[in-house]
């Protein structure tokens, strides 16, 4: 292990370093809220600093298993913004159901430690590794409410098909490891690329393993018809939780799918581009549709994500058919859509503040008269979600549907359709805002204050909805190079 | 800053949005001061709009824009922050002010709850539609287009009427249809012109260099006509034209009697605007081969919206459905592609937002004393309010088309228009005149004539004639009216090189006559 390696793994190791510092200062003195905050946020601070400061140069440790470059800052950046503002929207809502923060707040560090080797990675075997690193966090996430039987559930159920999933998906990298006879990403894309080309002889266990491999992955980014342990994992999990795991496995995920399908299998993306396309159309339209008919908030806003992941999908489709602005949009989406999806699961995290209070839509009921704010930063987020500009929403949208547009024929009507169910999702958005701002509220208000650092996570959420949809240039800058880096 | 880089129309756009700023801090237990800011800011817009007539110069040729600001804005994609005002967009924005301060004064009596939240999004709306009118990128245009919907959206749903929702959401959901596929087909045009200069966005949201691009190399046939189809449905949705109407008599219903006002006043006239601006020029070969049909839906409208006015119990809902049909001259007389026609939509778009801007108000006032609009509980108004039947009658008599009054002109204009495209399509817009006459007369009859109804007999002293605030929001409108119908050429003036220009790029003759006796 050379020094140089150390120095490029830095802030991975740091991210295992905070969480193991969370864990024995709450072993010293157990139960205390405020220094395991103080740990969290400056330790997160710590690496933020750590991954800007090494993502400058490309680089790559562990004899090329480990690899940094601006892809990588980018996404990490991202990650360590989940779980900072999932930290500072949290204890508001564990404390008073009596679920220690701490712990959380540990297992929320080590999730975000495995999506960051997901991201650094550039071996099919770290990859996995990381991957398994970030959801098994999440599975003890979804069930923290340990004795409410509705997180129970949603756990086992998350847990039951994340495992499912995951083994069909080290299935697939045992074809392509035995086709290719390697698990370094830049091996395997030179052999798909002679077998693509017909200089190696082709083999139909290239196909099995990449539907294998579209099956697994499939299933973590929640894509239809491979949906269907998220509603109920997003419903009864506690609802910072839900906010945490409808971003950030969800961008985890895709971090997968970029460092996989557009890393590796880059060569052969012909093959896989109709699938995704079909996955893109199927995904969004169906989350859409069944959201319609939602009352819950958090059930609603999770079928949402399984639209808003349609929605990414015509961004790698766009990419797949050969527009590198689709990894651009896919990228530019999962930030905004990281930042208002995490705005809206705080608002409904700071409105069920009391123990007992559901996720209704009567919840919501006259929440403009009671909390103008709230309400107004909610409504904000909601237009958001449907893409009305001029906030982030809007521009994630045009960023996927310009090359998708650009890339012509089905993709065209890839875009077409995603804006109509844009249109769609418009009712269900609104219908949050008709509650908030055109009914009378039932049953009295709760006068309890927030605390302060939900308010300080929720400017930070609203600050960037608003700033990354009117001045998108420097994150297009960001996403840029990120999307560049790739090969 | 001296008087050539002064940034008038970032001025008027955002003037008021500094005032929904500006309420957003007042106290919440003075509404009066967020009514007297709210009037104070946008009529401050109105002002400097008004400062644009002056400084406009109407005689450049080809339609050239003025006070033109430009910035970039997203570079990666070529998309500036750019202004620019012709005749066309300078007569939609002082139409737009001049109604938006009226409106503002028109809601002091009726909204008394959450009149903050009303203001705000009230100056909100306003800066949507002016920036609409005054935007030269795509991009922008898009932005400003769907800003408007937003406060539109509240303002139905939270102070209209009892099935504001339903309303409200029928409105936003026909709308976002149009406009996000208006938006796919955007960025397709702005790709295409890119790919036609060597893969760069420089320049692919900039109007003025699509409409050059479009008039020298033009846009493939393939791209048009399905460009053209996506542009159409988020301007006819607006408009609306038939078959697209359906949200325009719920959504007038519902809404508050300012918001009305916008409505029918402005928020009409954005997908006319768009029409001649964008469509006609980006696509004109696309334009052709849809015109005749688009004429066609017309014809419907016009006659359709009559006829079902004819049998509308409700006075507002009335109003509404003589909107489709007064809107459906306005699209008729685009899609001739005549020199009369289009000058004709377009006196038509201002006459129909002051006369009509002018009857949802007086609606609003016998609303506000009686709670109930059903035409059939009413009768004899006109011998308890004078003053107010005879205002109404006024409008009235503008809005069936009489001679002298500017309702006449714009209608007469697209006779013209029409008479030299097809004599067939004239007699029938003409003959839908008597319809027009017919449900109107016969609504004013109802209402004002005969003997007092048991319902105004019932509420007897709280039905009084108008009020000073009234007048003074009612008499503006009318003075235009009068001088529209007198000098129609204030306008035409204005608007002749835009519509040489529009006409010029779709191809027809451009001939000089607008009126046959000049």
């Amino acid at each position: 292990m050379a020094w140089a390696d150390l120095v490029t793994i830095a802030p991975l190791a740091a991210a295992i370093l905070v969480a193991a510092a969370i864990v024995v200062v709450d072993m010293i003195r157990p139960g205390g809220r405020t220094a395991a905050l103080i740990v969290s946020f400056g330790g997160l601070a710590i690496v933020a600093g750590l991954t800007v400061l090494t993502g400058g140069t490309p680089a790559s440790a562990f004899g090329g298993t480990y690899r940094v470059d601006a892809l990588t800052t980018f996404l990490d950046l991202i990650f360590i913004s989940i779980a900072a503002l999932t930290i500072l929207f949290a204890p508001d809502y564990l404390e008073p159901r009596g679920l220690p923060i701490a712990e959380f707040a540990a297992v929320l560090v080590f999730a975000m430690t495995g999506a960051m080797l997901i991201a650094a990675s550039a071996d099919l075997l770290v990859l996995f590794l990381g991957l398994e690193l970030m959801v098994l966090p999440g599975y003890l996430l979804a069930g923290y409410a340990k004795r409410d039987a509705l997180s129970t559930e949603g756990a086992i159920k998350y847990f039951l098909l994340g495992s499912f999933s995951s083994a069909i998906f080290l299935f697939g990298l045992a074809f392509i490891w035995g086709l290719t006879g390697s698990t370094r990403v830049s091996d395997v894309a030179t052999h798909v690329a002679a077998m693509v080309s017909g200089s190696a002889p082709f083999s139909p266990g290239l196909a099995m393993g990449l539907a294998f491999l579209t099956t697994g992955v499939a299933f973590k980014i929640a894509a239809v018809p491979f949906h269907y342990w998220t509603p109920d994992a997003y419903q009864g999990s506690p609802t910072p939780i839900t906010g945490y795991l409808s971003v950030g496995p969800k961008v985890g995920a895709f971090a997968l799918i970029l460092r996989l399908f557009v890393g590796a299998l880059d060569p052969a993306k012909a093959d896989w581009l109709p699938v995704v396309i079909v996955l893109a159309a199927l995904t969004m339209t169906l989350g859409n549709l069944v959201a319609l008919t939602q009352n819950n908030v958090k059930r609603m806003l999770a079928y949402s994500s399984i639209a808003h992941t349609g929605y990414m999908l015509v961004g790698l489709a766009a990419y797949a058919d050969g527009r590198i602005g689709g990894l651009e949009g896919l990228l530019y989406y999962a930030a905004a859509y990281t930042f208002m999806n995490l705005g809206a699961f705080a608002v409904i995290a700071a409105l069920q503040r009391r123990p007992g209070v559901t996720s209704q839509l009567e919840t919501f009921a006259g929440l403009g008269r009671r909390e103008p704010i709230l309400g107004i930063l909610m409504t904000l987020f909601m237009l958001s979600l449907t893409g009305i500009p001029p906030t982030a929403g809007f521009f994630a949208k045009f960023s996927v549907i310009l090359p998708a547009v650009q890339a012509g024929g089905w993709l065209t009507v890839l875009a077409v359709l995603a804006m109509l169910n844009a249109a769609a999702a418009a009712f269900y958005y609104l219908r949050v805002v008709v509650y908030m701002f055109m009914r009378e509220p039932t049953g009295e208000a709760d006068r309890s204050p927030h605390g302060s650092l939900v308010w300080v996570g929720l400017w930070v959420t609203t600050a960037l909805t608003i700033v990354l949809g009117l001045f998108p240039g420097p994150l297009l800058t960001m996403v840029g190079d990120a999307a560049r880096a790739l090969p | 800053m001296s008087i050539d880089t002064f940034p008038i129309l970032s001025v008027v756009t955002f003037l008021p949005l500094i005032g929904a700023i500006v309420i957003g801090f007042l106290p919440r237990d003075r509404p009066d001061l967020a009514r007297w800011t709210a009037l104070g800011a946008s009529g401050l817009a109105w002002i400097f709009s008004l400062f644009l007539v002056v400084g406009f110069l109407p005689g450049r040729p080809g339609g050239g824009f003025q006070f033109v600001e430009q910035a970039d804005w997203i570079p990666a994609f070529g998309i500036q922050y750019k202004l620019g005002v012709d005749g066309l967009s300078l007569v939609l924005v002082v139409l737009t002010t001049t109604l938006s301060w009226i409106s503002i004064l028109a809601s002091f009596g009726p909204i008394k709850e959450r009149v903050k939240e009303y203001m705000i999004s009230f100056l909100i709306l306003e800066v949507g539609m002016i920036g609409v009118f005054l935007s030269l990128d795509l991009f922008l245009f898009y932005i400003f287009w769907e800003v408007v919907l937003v406060p539109m959206y509240l303002i139905i749903g939270i102070w209209g009427g009892p099935r504001r929702i339903y309303a409200t959401i029928k409105f936003v959901l026909y709308t976002l249809v149009g406009s996000l596929l208006m938006l796919v087909a955007i960025l397709a045009t702005a790709y295409t012109y890119a790919q036609g200069h060597g893969g760069s966005f420089q320049g692919a949201f900039d109007f003025i260099a699509l409409r050059d691009y479009a008039a020298t190399a033009g846009f493939s046939n393939n791209l048009q006509m399905l460009a053209f189809a996506a542009f159409f449905l988020a301007f006819a949705i607006k408009v609306p034209m038939f078959p697209f109407h359906t949200w325009l008599p719920d959504a007038h219903v519902e809404a508050p009697t300012a918001g009305s006002v916008i409505l029918a006043g402005v928020l009409l006239k954005l997908g006319g605007y768009g029409f001649i601006r964008f469509a006609l020029p980006l696509f004109p070969e696309a334009a052709r081969t849809y015109g005749p049909w688009i004429i066609a839906l017309s014809l419907i409208a016009i006659i359709y919206g009559a006829i079902v006015a004819l049998v509308q119990p409700d006075l507002k809902k009335l109003i509404a459905y003589s909107s489709v049909s007064h809107m459906g001259f306005v699209t008729l007389g685009i899609f001739i592609f005549q020199p009369q026609g289009m000058n004709g939509a377009i006196l038509q778009m201002v006459n129909h937002g002051l006369i009509t801007g002018a009857l949802f108000l007086l609606v609003g006032v016998i609303y506000e004393r009686t709670h109930d609009r059903t035409i059939a509980k009413m009768g004899g108004l006109a011998s308890l309010t004078p003053v107010y039947a005879a205002v109404f009658g006024f409008f009235m008599f503008a809005s069936v088309g009489l001679p002298g009054l500017s309702g006449f002109v714009g209608e007469f204009l697209v006779f013209v228009g029409a008479w030299a495209y097809n004599p067939i399509v004239a007699a029938i817009a003409a003959f839908v005149m008597i319809f027009a006459a017919g449900y109107l007369l016969w609504m004013f009859q109802r209402i004002f004539t005969g003997d007092v109804s048991e319902f105004f007999a019932s509420l007897g002293h709280h039905i009084t004639d108008l009020r000073p605030v009234e007048i003074v929001t009612l008499v503006p409108l009318g003075t235009l009216v009068v001088v529209f119908g007198l000098f129609p050429g204030l306008i035409l003036d204005l608007v002749s090189g835009t519509v040489n220009s529009v006409l010029g790029s779709v191809g027809a003759a451009t001939a000089i006559h607008l009126l046959p006796w000049q």
